[in-house]
């Protein structure tokens, strides 16, 4: 399956269009939406631990939607610098935050202004000062080559219709012998191009 | 996007978990038709 962007697709459009709905979702997360939100859908569908997600701030948990859980796979070290792409209202950065500890640091980008307040928010009341935040696109990362240990991210990049240019984007800022460990939506048939080119489909 | 990030550089790409994510969502018949589930990946950068 191709992983370029549909001829006729709106390519910026198409983000406004994301940025619009997650906006939506920061501002009323208990909204009406056609995908799930918030800490009890992901521990029930997508095995976080619940009590975990109860001990941290509501205006992190409460937008939380994710489409799987990038911390089934390896551990994130201790000390190491982990970045969250698409880190909406913080969830997963907190997470990741406890798991690096004090001496690591975690860098969640987001493009949506209202996660952003809302994340920083979160990281504030949660005190976890190795948490930080930063406006970006995914294919223009604020961060050096080789910089990170571990890319994380939760049904994101799909939303990019750019794809080939977000995966050069982390190739660039992952250390030698660092890795991705993300989640992200999969697609089981091929999609006709009318599907692809509709926006209303993207953006759940 | 496996092939994706193989053509990248990555090394070791694989799919790992499977999720219904969209059971009981509005969105769950669209999801069910294409075959639309969450995922996890990993990808290694060779060292």
């Amino acid at each position: 399956m191709s992983i370029a962007c549909p001829v006729n697709l709106d390519r910026e459009k198409l983000k406004s269009e994301v940025r619009a709905t997650y906006a939506k979702v920061a501002e009323n997360p208990h909204g009406e939406f056609h995908f799930h939100r918030g800490p009890e859908y992901a521990a029930r569908l997508l095995g976080y631990d619940l009590a975990e997600l109860h001990t941290l701030p509501q205006t992190a948990t409460a937008p939380f939607a994710g489409v799987g859980n990038p911390f089934m796979m390896d551990a994130l070290p201790l000390g190491g610098t982990v970045v969250d792409i698409g880190s909406g209202a913080g969830m997963d950065c907190l997470l990741a935050a406890r798991r690096v500890g004090p001496k690591g640091s975690v860098v969640g980008i987001d493009m949506t202004d209202a996660m952003l307040a809302r994340a920083r928010g979160g990281a504030a009341e949660a005190n976890l000062p190795q948490v930080r935040f930063e406006k970006a696109d995914m294919t223009a990362l604020p961060l050096g080559s080789g910089a990170v240990d571990v890319v994380i991210s939760n049904g994101v990049i799909n939303l990019a219709p750019e794809k080939e240019a977000v995966f050069n984007e982390l190739f660039r800022v992952v250390k030698p012998g660092g890795r991705l460990q993300f989640a992200d939506i999969i697609v089981g048939t091929e999609l006709s191009e009318e599907v692809r080119s509709n926006i209303d489909l993207w953006t759940g | 996007m496996i092939e994706a990030l193989q053509q990248i550089g990555f090394r070791d790409v694989r799919a790992c978990h499977y999720f219904n994510s969209f059971s009981g969502t509005t969105k769950e018949g669209v999801a069910r038709k294409y075959g639309v589930q969450g995922a996890n990946f990993v990808a290694y950068k060779a060292a």
